[in-house]
């Protein structure tokens, strides 16, 4: 049997990696990878491939052997032919194709945790500075579970009346509405929500909403609405105690790391 | 030996399968208090406590969450009449109800707690305690494979059996009777827009559409095909041709009387066969026979009629206009298409979910409108916009309802900033009717349907309509239960608080919809977020020009490799002869 060249087996691991990122890692394993990173992770292997060739004087030879012979050999000939068709074609389609590609259409640079305020208000009120607020029930927890409670089962109320729309039955942003909204509604269920926020950041997000974003977290598309304008401050602490009582995350407080 | 291992080999085999249709279809367990307890915490807050249907987010809610204590199902695999199998109350529960706010919780709920929920609901029931035998099932045997000449068939029967008067002549749900309708708890109920499955509750396939059909939905209007007289239950397909013939004649002859008169009799016969049927009376073998018979007949009629109701619709909601599906604006150098033009036809729809405007009071917690689909062309100087929107009733007035309540007028509002962001950083108006931040807005209203208002507004409380009006050429049409509007406009204009448009520029763009048959009006809407259109620019033509120069250039570059090399090779080999 004939060996394989080295050239053929660096072609194939070259392909092989391409395919495995493509395919393998960004479809059955998890989602898609942007082309560029691909592209990226491509221009390593290439270097590592181009590396191991060239590390001996032989071994880069014995590499570059099946191009010169393409190149020149006469045994080669139908090779080299196909070859002078086929990489032409490909490179005019691929430019045909990069200039005729649509406009693409804008960005989203938005900040998914936008900076708080420095103070937490309810409409015009302050309540205290953003770090030290608290929520007023939480301390039942532990003082006086029954009250605790009666918050929570309020906190689901409000939910209900108001929230479940668009965040959904499972408080996992997947409610009747939200497939008519982008960007998609918080989901509660995701471990990178509550027990990175503070309950006053909650607050702060639910009583201003959408337009009480700040400058730098724009362009804030978020539908969501102002709710210090249909909700008192007790019905906001309590849909607040109601998300981390019904998902099991608790939110982050003082005092722990950053 | 071998005889021992196939022996082995085959209880094992079967045991498997046993196990598989166990889980396949499956009884619910023992009541259990485990059952109570998921119902309380998932279940509660919709159906309420004692499953009445009456849970604190119920209010808000149409369709209304279920009353568990009356024993009506919509969605069974069972005949007319019956109770749903523990599978059915299971696969509800797993898929969820699409088109109404029952989610499916096969990701919150484990199979074993969905099971004991189950269990939990019958309680509600005592209609499932007294049940002594299962119940029947509906038959699936003899299905029509979908052909164009069955749903063709389906589309004659469609209008023969009368579902016009509900679902309408193409099926938008626009019947003459879909905005009287309640059901068996007397609320509003609207008959499904069969152009939109994915609003369908009880599943897509043909199949589940046939079982709708024999079995009915319960508590709605809608009936079961079973031993109705409507499908002349009981008459063979030319029996029944032949007595809608006789019926539909002015006057009869004697002779016909009494052809059609024997025919009744039949038909008479066949229904009370059923009625025996239903209480669970033993029928003799004629008896048997005739129902037999009949409902062959009137299987074979709702297959076809299924396949007709599955051809109506997409198969799946289309993909909203967002990102790389995004409205572009197709270029011409010719007139623009005025709105009966076939030019429309050869541009797809790009689709905008809506949804109820539930942020400032009054909300819309219940639309009734789904979507609104965009087409658009433009040329040097114009630009023509085509809306279309599915709506089941025509409302040009406010009309006062003893039953239904007060309906006002249709109508939709297509919102723009005034000027596009510069750049995908710059804020965007508040998506509702716009902020600080101005939009400019287009409104339509359903009773002066060639002309659109043109408004500036900065928020629900500062509308302004603007001192220049008629800039714009409008066409609106209601057919069938759909709206389409045609607008064009100038791409720029000398109002400054118009929208000026630029081909290659992305502009937002939002809806605002009223179905006044359901309450909107003003604030109280469905709508969207922002999306954003784009006028696609004449594809550059220099993409005619480089990809022939990157040809040669690279059929060049490999004949120069070509003879580097070889001239290299030769100089080596003289260097070596050399040597």
């Amino acid at each position: 049997m004939k060996r394989i060249s080295l050239f053929t087996i660096c072609f194939v691991i070259f392909i092989a990696c391409w395919v495995f990122l493509q395919f393998v890692i960004g479809g059955v394993i998890s989602k898609p990878i942007p082309n560029s990173v691909i592209g990226m992770y491509m221009a390593l292997v290439l270097v590592a491939i181009l590396v191991h060739v060239s590390v001996e004087d032989s071994r880069f030879k014995e590499f570059l052997r099946p191009v010169y012979e393409t190149l020149v050999d006469d045994r080669y000939r139908v090779r080299r032919l196909v070859l002078v068709i086929v990489i032409p074609l490909l490179l005019t389609g691929f430019s045909y194709t990069n200039l005729a590609q649509k406009t693409p259409p804008p960005g989203d640079p938005r900040d998914a945790h936008p900076t708080p305020p420095l103070e937490l208000k309810y409409k015009d009120e302050v309540i205290e500075t953003m770090q030290k607020a608290q929520n007023p029930y939480r301390h039942y927890e532990k003082d006086d579970p029954e009250t605790f409670r009666s918050h929570v089962e309020n906190g689901k109320k409000v939910y209900y009346d108001n929230c479940f729309y668009c965040h959904g039955d499972h408080l996992d942003g997947q409610g009747h509405f939200a497939h008519g909204l982008q960007p998609l509604p918080a989901n509660f269920q995701d471990p990178g929500i509550i027990p990175n926020f503070q309950e006053a950041y909650f607050f702060w997000r639910i009583s201003k909403g959408g337009p009480g974003l700040p400058a730098s977290g724009t362009p804030w598309n978020t539908a969501m609405p102002v709710w210090e304008d249909h909700l008192t401050q007790e019905e906001i602490w309590d849909v607040i105690l109601f998300l981390s009582d019904y998902t099991g995350y608790k939110y982050r407080t003082f005092g722990e790391g950053h | 030996m071998f005889r021992k291992v196939f022996v082995l080999w085959s209880i094992l085999i079967g045991f498997t399968i046993f196990i598989s249709i166990q889980s396949y279809t499956q009884d619910a367990p023992e009541v259990s208090a485990k059952g109570k307890e998921v119902y309380e915490h998932s279940c509660a807050h919709c159906h309420g406590i004692e499953g009445r249907g009456d849970g604190s987010a119920a209010e808000n809610l149409l369709p209304k969450p279920r009353d568990f204590t009356r024993g009506l199902y919509k969605i069974r695999s069972t005949e007319s009449g019956e109770l749903p199998t523990d599978q059915d109350l299971f696969d509800i529960i797993t898929d969820g109800m699409p088109g109404s706010s029952m989610p499916g919780w096969e990701s919150q709920l484990k199979a074993d707690e969905r099971w004991e929920v189950v269990s939990y609901i019958k309680t509600f029931y005592d209609g499932f305690k007294e049940r002594e035998t299962p119940p029947r099932e509906i038959s699936l045997e003899g299905k029509i494979a979908y052909s164009a000449e069955s749903a063709q068939i389906g589309k004659t029967l469609y209008t023969d059996l009368g579902c016009i008067e509900c679902h309408g002549n193409v099926g938008r749900g626009d019947g003459t009777s879909a905005p009287t309708l309640t059901d068996a708890w007397n609320d509003r109920t609207w008959p499904a827009n069969l152009a939109e499955n994915w609003n369908f509750r009880g599943g897509t396939d043909t199949e589940d559409i046939f079982k709708r059909f024999i079995g009915g939905i319960a508590g709605s209007p809608m009936p079961a095909f079973e031993g109705d007289s409507f499908l002349h239950f009981g008459l063979s397909s030319e029996e029944s041709k032949r007595l809608s013939e006789m019926e539909n004649k002015d006057e009869m002859t004697p002779e016909e009387e009494e052809e059609s008169g024997k025919l009744y009799e039949k038909m008479d016969e066949a229904v009370l066969v059923a009625l025996d049927r239903a209480e669970g009376t033993e029928l003799t073998p004629e008896a048997q026979k005739i129902y037999d018979d009949a409902m062959k007949v009137v299987a074979e009629k709702s297959w076809h009629l299924a396949n007709y109701v599955k051809s109506l619709s997409p198969e799946k909601r289309p993909e909203t206009a967002i990102g790389n599906n995004s409205l572009r604006s197709q270029y011409t150098v010719e007139e623009l298409p005025i709105i009966e033009d076939e030019a429309w036809n050869t541009l797809e729809d790009s689709y905008y979910p809506l949804v109820g405007q539930v942020v400032i009071e009054p909300r819309q917690f219940n639309p009734t409108i789904d979507s609104v689909r965009v087409k658009s062309f433009y040329n040097d100087t114009e630009v023509a916009f085509l809306f279309t929107w599915h709506d089941r009733t025509h409302n040009i007035e406010v009309e006062e309802n003893e039953d239904t309540g007060t309906s006002y007028e249709d109508g939709i509002a297509i919102q723009f900033p005034v000027k596009p962001p510069k750049g995908p950083t710059d804020e965007k108006p508040y998506f509702l009717w716009g902020g600080k931040k101005p939009v400019y807005v287009w409104q339509w209203k359903a009773s002066e349907q060639d002309k659109i208002t043109e408004l500036t507004v900065k928020g629900v409380n500062n509308v302004t309509v603007q001192e220049n009006q008629g800039d714009l050429n409008v066409k609106g049409e209601y057919k069938d239960g759909e709206y389409r509007l045609w607008v064009k406009r100038a791409l720029t204009t000398d109002d400054k608080k118009d929208l000026q448009l630029e081909p290659g520029v992305f502009v937002p763009i939002a809806f605002s919809a009223w179905d006044g048959a359901n309450g909107d009006k003003d604030i109280k809407r469905v709508m969207s977020s922002w999306y954003s259109f784009v006028l696609e620019p004449v594809p550059s033509s220099r993409r005619f020009i480089y990809p022939p120069i990157v040809a040669l250039l690279s059929v060049g570059f490999l004949i120069g490799l070509r003879g580097f090399v070889q001239r290299r090779n030769s100089a080596s080999d003289e260097a070596e002869t050399e040597q």
